[in-house]
């Protein structure tokens, strides 16, 4: 039995993964960044699904405030493209 | 076996009084005479509580069980066990929070002196050093001992940083790395542990595992091997030493005697109840036993390599970690008396030897034995303390070392294994030259290369000459009368054995 | 024929997330890229944990005023998963703000974010 809920949780879960691998695949840090805060919201949505709606909450902040603007911040203070 | 029902109001006030001396100091900032009142008289106040507070319990949620007459328990065999986050205070926790407040008094008073900025927000982090081995030390449920193990980690990275040498940076950068996987593999041991008993509290999950189910076997291993990673990792033992020794070493030398009573504290609470849950585990005290033994050995052999005093310290300090598993992996009652007076003893003369290190530290450039050279000839005091820390550490007679070594040695002889008694044996003769290579070198080698306006560094504070008096006193007390810190540690092997659901 | 319901497939997810997250820390050269990593990782680690208290059909484990009271026990999703996850999440922020920190501080005095060049260093 598939219906509109499953559906969600499956286009979070191929997104999570999918996410996770081309954050780690960009060669532009920035990009990978906001990729892992998408992956992050992702999860986000997939703890929803797993009736914890709190934790859904905290990720979302967390995903899209906190984690990427960390690291951003690293990225801004050092160099935004990996060298060879 | 009725014990006082009302929360302990005690057991908050080692957590409180840490973080609000932290905060008030990172306010502080660099007001140098309002940071050493503050960090003095916050120090000297989680002494005071620790010698005043009486034993018991603290909860956050759940209550102990409700016996028919209205009264309450803590027997085991009562429906409505139902204690939840949960600290306990008894003579052990009592003994460890009194010598750790007293060591976080010295060091407070060390580091105003030796740090010439940012002292408030580095004395902060040290308090809250102290704060998470208080935690884990009187912890008795997974969550706490979790988060415990966390914000210690964090932590031990923020002291190390405070040196700003590349070395400690480095240090400080694969120790937090590594976190990651320890953090996450306790996290996950507990998952493992609520969803095979249903239960946070540690006395609950004992009582309610299910050791004859053959179907939840591999859970439980696989729970015990994530617990034993946390407990290599917040230990520094063997597989994964380096991290831990590079933090020793390249943190000041003061903050080394916080970070290893930190790790020591760690070790003795998750191996405590690492032994609690998973002692009937088959292989269970193996496996600890041979982390254990690889320890001692790879430390020692590192310590005696190195050519710069604080490494030597450093590698030693892991070795002796060895030590104290050794005792606590052996599951008996011996063994777990002589595991926890050895982390004492190991606390008390390792700080010792920090201290004079620390002296070194002002008096010549560095602590390596090729560039320093005939301190003795300029503090003879400071080499009397490194010498006497030095056979503390070697378990000479008289001090503290010889008391828990012995006992260890005869409860590895007890058990059926003569080869670990030799294995203690050859840890404290291999220590013994380690340490006096270093020492040689130091204080007795004269001074090749007279530079006297250059060499001359800083004076030593005379605070160091105090604590160091201090330190000493305790180690020779507990070499004389070893039954007054023994007393202490009675208590929590024989439970440890016998009643482990009793925290 | 394996079921593919949420539990297994979020396992699945989590399993990804871990080992992508693993293999990342241990394997990519920057230092960005290996924190990046370690948000995956902590990210999967959470995942697996709410999965594990997840009940199939089950409510949302706050009591409501309209659900009854008898049901709630059997039904409700397990809260202790949750309630480690929500410590992990903040706990994986600070993680990468100290991480993040030390990467800068690292930067500084080497100028690169190679690990393999960083860490090499040798000491005294």
């Amino acid at each position: 039995m598939i219906d509109a809920f499953m559906v969600i949780a499956y286009v979070m879960v191929i997104g999570i993964a999918i996410g996770a691998v081309a954050a780690l695949l960009q060669k532009d840090l920035l990009r990978a960044a906001f990729l892992s805060g998408a992956e992050s919201i992702a999860l986000a949505f997939l703890f929803q699904a797993l009736l914890a709606p709190d934790l859904g909450l905290t990720q979302a902040i967390v995903a899209t405030v906190l984690m990427p603007g960390i690291i951003i911040i690293g990225i801004f203070k050092t160099r935004r493209h990996e060298e060879e | 076996m009725n014990e006082s029902i009302s929360n302990l109001w005690s057991i908050p006030l080692f957590i409180i009084i840490p973080i609000l001396a932290a905060i008030l100091l990172n306010v502080l900032y660099s007001r140098k005479r309002a940071i050493s009142v503050t960090a003095a008289v916050s120090s000297l106040a989680l002494i005071v509580v620790s010698v005043l507070s009486p034993f018991g319990f603290h909860w956050f949620t759940g209550q102990p069980a409700v016996l028919p007459t209205g009264g309450y328990t803590y027997r085991a065999d009562l429906l409505g066990w139902n204690l939840a986050l949960e600290y306990y205070y008894g003579p052990l926790q009592q003994i460890a929070i009194f010598l750790a407040s007293v060591l976080l008094l010295f060091v407070v008073l060390i580091a105003i002196n030796s740090l010439k900025k940012n002292t408030g927000t580095y004395i902060s982090l040290l308090f809250l050093t102290f704060m998470s081995a208080a935690i884990v030390i009187m912890v008795n449920d997974f969550y706490h001992l979790w988060i415990g193990v966390e914000i210690g980690s964090l932590i031990v990275a923020g002291v190390v940083l405070a040196t700003g040498e590349a070395v400690s940076q480095k240090a400080a950068l694969k120790y937090t790395f590594f976190s990651a996987l320890s953090g996450a593999g306790l996290a996950i041991a507990l998952a493992l542990i609520l969803g095979v008993t249903g239960y946070a509290n540690i006395s609950d999950a004992i009582i309610a595992m299910p050791l004859n189910d053959a179907s939840l076997a591999s859970v439980l291993y696989v729970a015990f091997g994530f617990t034993v990673l946390s407990w290599i990792y917040a230990g520094g033992l063997a597989p994964i030493h380096p991290l831990k020794a590079d933090v020793y070493g390249s943190a000041f030398p003061h903050a080394t005697i916080l970070l290893q009573t930190q790790s020591k504290l760690m070790l003795v609470a998750i191996g405590l109840v690492i032994l609690r849950l998973f002692g009937t585990l088959p292989f269970a005290k193996e496996v600890m036993l041979s982390v254990s033994v690889l320890t001692m050995m790879i430390g020692v052999v590192m310590a005696m390599l190195q050519t710069d005093f604080r490494w030597t310290l450093a590698y030693l300090i892991v070795s002796h970690s060895g030590l104290v598993t050794l005792g606590i992996s052996l599951g008996t009652v011996q063994g777990i008396i002589g595991g926890l007076f050895q982390a004492v003893n190991d606390v008390v003369y390792m700080s010792v030897l920090l201290l004079a290190c620390e002296g070194i530290y002002y008096f010549g450039r560095g602590t390596s034995i090729k560039t320093v050279s005939g301190i003795a000839k300029r503090a003879p005091w400071l080499a009397v303390a490194a010498i006497i820390g030095a056979f503390a550490a070697s378990g000479v007679p008289p001090f503290n070392g010889f008391q828990s070594e012995i006992i260890l040695i005869q409860a590895s002889l007890n058990y059926g294994m003569p080869e670990l008694a030799i294995v203690v044996l050859m840890v404290s003769v291999t220590t013994f030259i380690a340490l006096f290579k270093g020492i040689y070198n130091i204080f007795l080698r004269p001074d090749d290369a007279p530079q006297a306006g250059e060499k001359q560094g800083m004076p030593v504070p005379r605070m160091l000459y105090v604590c160091l008096a201090a330190l000493i006193f305790i180690t020779i007390l507990f070499g004389v009368y070893p039954q007054l810190a023994i007393n202490f540690l009675n208590e929590a092997a024989l439970k440890v054995v016998y009643i482990p659901w009793v925290p | 024929m394996i079921e593919l319901n949420l539990q297994f497939l979020s396992f699945m997810a989590a399993a990804v997330l871990v080992v992508i997250g693993l293999g990342g820390m241990l394997f990519l050269d920057n230092l960005i890229k290996k924190i990046i990593a370690f948000t995956l990782l902590s990210d999967g680690v959470n995942l697996a944990l709410v999965t594990l208290g997840y009940v199939e059909g089950g409510i949302v484990s706050i009591l409501e005023p309209g659900t009854s009271g008898a049901a709630f026990p059997t039904n409700a999703v397990l809260i202790f998963g949750p309630g480690i996850v929500l410590t992990n999440i903040v706990i994986g922020v600070s993680t990468t703000a100290v991480l993040v920190a030390v990467t800068m501080v690292l930067y500084q005095r080497y100028g690169t974010l190679k690990a393999s060049k960083v860490l090499k260093g040798e000491r005294k």
